[in-house]
Parts: C-alpha cells; structure tokens; sequence
C-alpha cells in the first residue's frame, strides 16, 4: 500500500503542476471507476457518461486536492459516487437517494475481479470475443451475430459457450 | 447432445441478462451457475473505444484548462457576453421568424439592425440561449449563410401548451406531444419557414423505462439546442470532433449504428442523429479563429470565408461535408 500511495502522490503532484499530466491519473483509473460506476448505472451509455463526469470533476479540481495519504482511489470513488448521486436526483427518481457508500473491501474485490475478467476477454480467440463483444456491448441477439460471422447460429451459440468456459477457467478461484 | 443443450440454456440466460431480465432461474442450474455469473459480469463490458474517447475527451479539456491558466480567462472574453460558443444563426427569406419564436417561445430580442448585406439581422434570447436570425437572402454575406431550414430541441416547461401555440402561429404539426422513452414529453413541429423545432419537458420515467436506454439529456443542455441530422452520422460524428475539437458526451448506438450523440464544443453543446441532413449556419465564439479554421480545413472542411478582420471581430468560415456551416470568430473585445 505505501508503493501504492507514493506513486499517487506523485501523480497528483505532477497533475497540479502541469493539468495535461492528468491523463495518467486517467489511464491508471479509469478502468476502477468504470466498473464502480456501471454496477449502479442503468445501462452502458449512462455509465460511460457518468465515468467522463467523474474524470472531469476530478480535472477541476485537482488544483484543490490535499494530499492526506488516502489513495487516490478513494478520492475519485467519492466524486463517482457524488457524481452518481446527482445524476439520480437529475433523473428525479426518489427525493430520498443518498449517495452510495464508496466501495468497501468486499467490493473493491468484486471491481478487481471483474478487470481481470475483461481482460481475459481480451486474450480470447478471436471469434469467442467478437461473440462476446456482440453479445454484451452490442446486443445483437444469436441471430445477427450468425449472420454477422456469416456462421450458423448453433456454431455461435458453441463459440458463446466455449467463450463463457474459457474466462471461467481463466477466472479460476476468482470466477 | 448435452453439451449442445447447456450452449441453448446459457444462451436463454445471455438474453435475459442482456434484456435486464430475471436470470436467476439458471443460478439453480448445477451446470449453468457459473458460467451464468460469468455473464452477468460481462453486461458492462466497455465498449472497445470507450477509453479512447474518453482520453480524448480529458485530453481537450488539460488543453483548455491549461489555456485558461496560461491566458487568466482570456479564452473566455473571447465570447460575447450572454453567448455561448455555438450560436445558430437561422437564415430566412423574410420577416416573421422572431415574431414565431416570440409567440411560441416568449423569445426576447436583443438586437436588430441592418446586416452588412441589405437585410436585416436580429438577436433573441430564449431562456438561457441565443439565437441569430437573418432575414433576406442577401444579408450578411450572400451566399455565404443560405436560406435552409434547420432543426432544434428546445426544453420548455410545458411541452402540450408550447406545442399549442406552436400550431396557433402557424406551425405545422410534425408530431404530436406523447412521452417519449428517452425520459420526454415531446411535440415536434415545422415553423412556417420549415425549421424544425424538437419541443420537450424533462418527465420522470417508469423503472421499465430507465432499463430499456438512456435519459432525457436536458439536465445536460442549454434551453436551445442545434440538433444536426447526418446521413452517416458516426463518420460525421468523428468528423466534427476532429475539425471542431468537439467532444462526444454521451452515445447511444443501435444495431451497430450511431443513432445519436451529444457534442459539447467549447460551453455549447450539438446534438446529432442519423437522418435527412437539414444543413444550417452556426457561429462559434473562438479564442483563435484562425487555429480553428485551418483545423476544419485540414479535417476536410472546405473553405467558404477566408479568415478576416471584420469591424465586428474577426472571423472565418468552413463548409462542412453534410453543407453546415462553421463561422469561427473573435469579436473585438472592450
């Protein structure tokens, strides 16, 4: 963790002094705040939207941040979820909704699971993450992605299954 | 034979995850739990170019947060007090449209006075955006900012009586009020000069509704809203981002097609969705029109009004692909 917080501190530091090397706070994070945001999102658009707010918030005010020794993590886990609390009242939704409660322990597990999960997609075959980026990201159903491989759509629903087996296996203890 | 009914079985549970509809049936399957959870972790699973725009997006905005720092705020005097950086200027063959935009819009005009080319130019205020409007088709530049009707969302408070008054000044109804499942309430007419004109109010939405796709985005808009239409509107998308420096807020693609976006430029904002182009003529309140220009032309803009120094600022124009166009421009400040 003292790796881990040195590191930040010297990318916030060197984001305050010169605001285009904010996009190394970005690389390292955006990936975290992605995933702790779309748990509570209803859908992708509204989460890649709210991740973009999270980074912009954290852009304006990265001239304000004081280094407590906290991770940076943390500090842009309460902008996503102030960001997400403001976009529930925006949506007029319940008057009630608090803020949710920045990930604890349990869930900062579950994020790191699921980045290792994406990227074991990402060292798919070839075919078994075109079906699964179809799949998901698109929401094509079994049929436009048989038409789309110009495969069948009991080859498809084989390559889907495989897919699912491989990051499964690939997930081991952590599936 | 097995096998081939788990891929059927876990196919089953994919639409139901992907439909956000109750999968858990096969978390009682012995074979299908984990293979289930695996998917259901995968339902956000970021789009390819997600972090891509998103860099890009962050990376404009280090630019211009570095500019602001460098220049103490100079960027922003750089637009007209009250404006934003995008102003569509509607151009009409003669008089009526403000009257329009006054009786259905409760538009206050700010300015009007004779253009530089014969005709008359005039300035209103809906709520918190500016419109500019030339009647004539001589005014202000020829054939520079053509006669063509152009398209808008505008949030108002009361969607039904808007779209009533609407028609009352001469409106022709393009559709009528009916909640929409974006998170509207919305009438779409053609004023009599055929601009088209999205009229919305902003309406909570059914928990059904905010799992099937996105928001209303009005939290995110001014009153006013250019609303560009695009034969091609990904290609186009990407187009204005590099020759306008425009960053894509928020997407929503179907079938693999853009259907539309929201472009922040500067403090104003687009919209863009896929149909018929209707091109208009918007001017963008620049720090540097010259920077801007040149980078329109190199993204394939084609020049229409060489970058000069007018008694009002200096400014310079681009036609864009789809016939839009661009005025860039630094009005002299003081």
């Amino acid at each position: 963790m003292s790796q881990i917080t040195e590191d930040d501190r010297l990318l916030i530091e060197a984001a305050q002094a010169d605001p285009a090397r904010f996009v190394d706070v970005y690389e390292r994070y955006v990936d975290r705040v992605y995933v702790f945001v779309s748990r509570r999102a209803e859908n992708r658009a509204v989460a890649e939207d709210i991740t973009s707010q999270v980074f912009a918030r954290a852009l304006a005010g990265i001239g304000q941040f004081e280094w407590r020794g906290l991770p940076v993590a943390a500090w842009l886990f309460r902008i996503a979820s102030n960001t997400l609390a403001d976009h529930w009242r925006e949506r007029s939704r319940e008057a009630h909704d608090a803020p949710p409660d920045v990930p604890d322990a349990g869930e900062l597990e579950n994020i790191e699971r699921r980045l290792t999960l994406y990227q074991h997609v990402e060292r798919l075959p070839d075919l078994q993450r075109q079906v699964i980026r179809m799949r998901f990201v698109e929401e094509k159903s079994i049929r436009e992605v048989a038409a789309a491989l110009e495969r069948s759509e009991g080859a498809v629903k084989q390559l889907q299954l495989r897919a699912l087996e491989n990051l499964r296996k690939s997930m081991g203890g952590h599936g | 034979m097995a096998e081939r009914d788990l891929a059927d079985r876990l196919d089953e549970t994919i639409d139901a995850i992907v439909a956000r509809s109750d999968a858990t049936a096969a978390l009682r399957d012995r074979d299908l739990a984990a293979l289930a959870r695996i998917a259901a972790d995968l339902r956000h699973y970021p789009r390819p170019d997600f972090k891509s725009r998103l860099r890009a997006q962050l990376e404009w905005r280090t630019n211009m947060t570095a500019a602001s720092t460098m220049t103490t705020g100079a960027s922003a005097t750089a637009i007209r007090e009250g404006f934003t950086t995008v102003t569509p200027y509607i151009r009409v063959a003669a008089a009526g449209l403000v009257d329009f935009l006054v009786q259905v819009f409760d538009a206050q005009e700010t300015f009007s006075g004779r253009g530089g080319g014969g005709g008359m130019h005039r300035e209103v205020r809906v709520a918190d955006s500016m419109i500019m409007v030339g009647e004539g088709e001589a005014a202000g530049g020829g054939g520079v900012m053509p006669v063509s009707p152009v398209a808008f969302h505008v949030f108002v408070k009361d969607v039904d009586a808007t779209f009533t008054r609407a028609l009352a000044a001469g409106a022709a109804s393009l559709g009528e009020p009916a909640d929409r499942p974006y998170g509207e309430r919305s009438g779409f007419v053609a004023d009599p000069f055929g601009n088209h004109w999205y009229i919305a109010t902003p309406r909570p939405r059914g928990e059904a509704e905010v799992a099937r796709g996105p928001e209303s985005v009005a939290s995110a808009l001014r009153t006013v809203t250019p609303f560009l239409h695009a034969t091609g509107a990904a290609e186009y998308d990407e187009f204005l981002q590099r020759a306008l420096g425009a960053v894509e807020e928020m997407r929503r693609d179907e079938g693999g097609q853009l259907r539309y976006a929201r472009l922040r430029i500067g403090d104003g904002a687009v919209e863009l969705g896929e149909g018929e182009p209707m091109p208009g003529s918007f001017l963008l309140y620049v720090a540097d029109p010259d920077a801007m220009y040149q980078q329109a032309l190199a993204a394939g803009a084609t020049s229409i009004m060489p970058v000069t120094d007018q008694p009002y600022g200096r400014i310079g124009g681009v036609a864009d692909p789809l016939g839009n166009r661009w005025f860039f421009s630094r009005p002299i400040q003081g």
